[in-house]
């Protein structure tokens, strides 16, 4: 996404404009007014005098809130200092908008004041793809207000244009004669509001929403204050706290509460695997997040047999848009369920929600979703009848091939390059099912009171971890493969999918130092960071999505599995590469970087996504943080073994929220990281 | 997906109008008969359907359904109280549902019903609905050489 543009959002709305406030959409640049996936505006320019406005100044005063400083005339060279208008804008249900023009002579000025509005209410799958819209276009005026219309049968989608001041208004927009005083100064409020047909509308104009600077500071101010002998870390901490205050996501049925949705702007939705990482990697700095996106993930747990959806009874959706190709099933995202880790995940986080909060209301309030998810896990998921969780798409047009976090077309291959058939079992599925039995077993005993359950799951992870070692184990790498393919056959090629293994504990002992050598050898590790796929595998690229480049979030797992397993210095070099690397990032961390060595390019190469900030990569300070305290649950107690990096020096973690209301943690950094990190 | 059809007049109206309001009532009575539904378990809401008919009068409630679900327990009833959730929708769209030739989400985004109240509730409800006819959940295998064989040929 090119710089100029100006993005501000709040939940699912957001508005992307050029750096003068105005909106013109084309293809190659999605602008424009989005809420619940629909674009409700994708014209809306400001002329006085029949004149564009240049800009001087553009400020992102927060994240749902922007100012940009105008005057007219679009000439490089001179520009007419004689007027400036301000447009300050405020995105709430839809956007609120203050127009200020500031006359600067002594003589009264007559200006023609107008603002060209439009919309294609185009579904947020049809931006890019420029589809041709199948409904009718409907624009009127009422009560002096514009109303832009697009219906499809009983498909309705509005926007209405308020203004404070009257305007002359017409199908195309609004226009306003005014005389500014000298030295004087004129102002409307405009008011633009996304509707799904006359009643909301007719509910009257919203005001934008008044509490969200103090929403936004009290949400700093709960989570637990950090303070570092490295500078770099304070800051990195903030924007994380602060981008995951932007990413905070409402559904329609729990309107108080949030979870974060997968990414800004064009992932501001639920999606199951990425508000589960997400939710684990903040659970000891802002642990609501678990519980909402539990909540919200078992209300839509899947019941049926769909094929269309990729839905099973117990299946945690992939999934949820609310646009026109949504609403006429010509996308299966209604939800759409087609992932193979979220449902083993969600069990997971139950646990580790649990466990670091003691909402043992909410576990009970879960248990029938607990156990649908681990029948999914038993029944469904086990496409190949051999006891592992697969995956196949069942409808080649609208499915999603790979249904693993690596979702891209070529991220699962063979040593030699070829791609496995399907179903395919991966397997960081195996292990994540692994410890969702052993958690559940846990659940099962302390909160259900179900014995025998608990009995039966651990008896089933056994078997499962007893399986895995010998069926996925390369014997000639000394490596778990990264799948079994549809006839069974190992997927050989060495990825970082061993280091979530380690994490979900899946990995006998007796294998772990080999997998951890693996995963910080020079084939896999760059100097920042763990890549997706070794070097020397055919398909290896450092620069390939899923073959060969590094993942923050996929780290921070990693890092968390290397605690597991007692690798402390590993997990200390991980936590240092990936903090260096958001330093270079100003904090802000991209979904991925280039896998090249560290010594050829000094500094991480951002790999070219639309998506910033991404929910789990703003979760992997987070959750390094965490790894690099040692901070571990147990009973009523937070424990802390800090094993941090000696770049980090002292490190302090203040009010820790949990079970044991506050706690505070410190370290101090000794680990010499540098025989991993100077590659 | 097929939408839910407008019907015009024909010889056969009557008669499926008889069979879409048989169908509606079977789905009811079913759930009645069940007493108890597992994934409404620790859930209590009410919901009251609103139907309307099939012809011209349309616009006017035709029937009602009456749902309550306490801790999963759920009885069925006509009664006009309030309740959680109001859901006004046609006859013919809640046949739809009810046979799972209809997605739910798909069809509030649609506007084939609206909802007055707790989204919560009609979320839950949703659960107990079906799947599509003929989703079996099955597919064949295929093997590395099919997918090696298509990516070069795409």
């Amino acid at each position: 996404m090119s710089d100029r543009l100006v993005q501000i959002l709040e939940g699912n709305t957001f508005v992307v404009s050029d750096d003068r406030g105005d909106i013109e959409a084309r293809a190659e640049d999605p602008t424009g007014l989005f809420s619940f996936d629909t674009r409700f505006l994708s014209k809306w320019v400001l002329t006085v005098n029949g004149e564009r406005l240049t800009a001087l100044s553009t400020d992102d005063l927060q994240y749902f809130k922007s100012r940009f400083f105008l005057v007219p005339g679009t000439g490089t060279v001179y520009v007419d200092a004689t007027l400036t208008v301000i447009r300050q804008r405020e995105v709430a249900n839809g956007f609120h908008e203050e127009l200020r023009v500031l006359n600067h002579r002594d003589k009264p000025v007559d200006l023609r004041i107008r603002i060209d509005a439009a919309s294609d209410f185009a579904d947020l799958f049809e931006v890019k793809d420029a589809l041709k819209k199948k409904g009718k276009y409907a624009h009127r005026v009422v009560d002096g207000n514009l109303v832009l219309r697009y219906f499809r049968d009983t498909y309705v989608r509005e926007t209405w244009i308020y203004s404070s001041e009257r305007a002359a208004v017409d199908e195309r927009g609004l226009e306003f004669a005014v005389t500014v005083p000298p030295h004087g100064e004129w102002a409307t409020e405009l008011d633009v509001l996304a509707s799904d047909g006359e009643q909301h509308a007719l509910a009257g104009r919203r005001p934008a929403h008044p509490n969200m600077a103090r929403g936004l500071e009290k949400w700093l101010d709960r989570a637990p204050r950090m303070e570092c002998d490295w500078q770099p870390l304070e800051h990195i901490y903030r924007r994380c706290l602060t981008d995951l205050a932007a990413l905070r996501f409402s559904t329609l049925t729990m309107p108080g509460r949030s979870l974060p949705a997968a990414g800004l702007p064009w992932f501001m939705t639920i999606f199951g695997r990425d508000s589960i990482f997400t939710s684990l990697q903040s659970l000891p700095f802002v642990p609501e997040l678990a519980a909402t996106t539990l909540r919200a993930l078992a209300e839509r747990q899947g019941t049926r047999v769909d094929d269309f959806r990729d839905e099973d009874p117990g299946r945690i959706l992939h999934e949820m848009r609310y646009g026109e190709l949504t609403a006429f099933e010509e996308r299966p995202h209604s939800p759409y369920y087609g992932n193979a880790d979220a449902t083993p995940l969600f069990v997971v986080l139950l646990d580790e929600y649990e466990r670091w909060t003691g909402d043992t209301k909410l576990v009970r309030d879960l248990e029938q979703a607990a156990r649908a998810a681990l029948a999914w896990v038993n029944l469904y998921a086990d496409l190949q009848g051999n006891g592992y969780i697969s995956y196949q798409r069942r409808k080649a047009k609208t499915g999603l091939e790979n249904q693993c976090w690596k979702d891209s077309w070529d991220s699962i291959s063979y040593r030699n390059g070829d791609l496995p058939g399907f179903p395919r079992a991966t397997c960081e599925l195996q292990g994540y099912a692994y410890d969702a039995k052993i958690r559940a077993a846990r659940l099962a005993r302390v909160v259900w009171h179900d014995d025998s359950f608990a009995d039966q799951l651990l008896k089933e992870a056994a078997a499962l971890k007893r399986r895995f070692n010998k069926d996925f184990w390369v014997a000639d790498g000394e490596y778990f493969a990264v799948a079994l393919d549809s006839d069974g056959r190992q997927v050989d090629s060495l990825t970082s999918n061993i280091g979530h293994l380690l994490w979900s504990g899946i990995v006998e002992a007796s294998k772990a130092r080999a997998v951890a050598r693996h995963l910080m050898s020079p084939r896999l590790f760059s100097g920042w960071g763990v890549r997706t796929l070794a070097e020397g595998e055919a398909r290896y690229n450092p620069i390939g999505y899923h073959t060969g480049t590094v993942w923050p979030f996929d780290n921070s797992f990693i890092a968390w599995g290397m605690r597991r397993y007692g690798f402390k210095d590993e997990a200390a070099a991980i936590a240092s590469g990936i903090m260096q690397a958001a330093e270079v990032f100003e904090g802000r961390l991209p979904e991925a970087f280039g896998g090249y060595q560290r010594s050829m390019t000094g500094y991480p190469v951002q790999y070219p996504t639309a998506c910033s900030p991404q929910a789990w990569s703003t979760g992997a300070p987070l959750l390094l943080l965490r790894t690099a305290l040692g901070l571990e649950p147990h009973d009523e107690h937070l424990l802390v073994d800090p094993a941090l990096p000696d770049l980090i020096g002292n490190l302090e973690l203040l009010d820790v929220p949990g079970r044991w209301k506050r706690m505070d943690a410190f370290g101090r950094g000794r680990i010499d990281t540098r025989r991993f990190t100077a590659r | 997906m097929r939408k839910a059809q407008h019907s015009g007049r024909s010889p056969n109206t009557n008669q499926r109008n008889q069979a879409t309001r048989e169908t509606v009532t079977r789905f009811f009575a079913e759930l009645a008969a069940a007493g108890h539904v597992p994934t409404f378990e620790r859930n209590s809401a009410t919901l009251r359907f609103d139907v309307r008919g099939d012809d011209k009068s349309a616009g006017e409630t035709a029937e009602r359904w009456y749902v309550a679900v306490t801790n999963g327990d759920v009885t069925v009833s006509r009664r006009n109280g309030s309740a959680d959730a109001v859901v006004r929708i046609e006859r013919r769209c809640l046949e739809s549902l009810v046979t799972g030739r209809l997605n739910a989400q798909a069809a509030y985004l649609r506007g084939l019903f609206s909802c007055e109240g707790s989204m919560a509730a009609v979320i839950m409800f949703q659960r107990c609905l079906p799947g599509p006819p003929g989703s079996t959940g099955r597919i064949g295998p295929l093997t590395s050489a099919q997918v090696m064989a298509e990516r070069r040929a795409g």
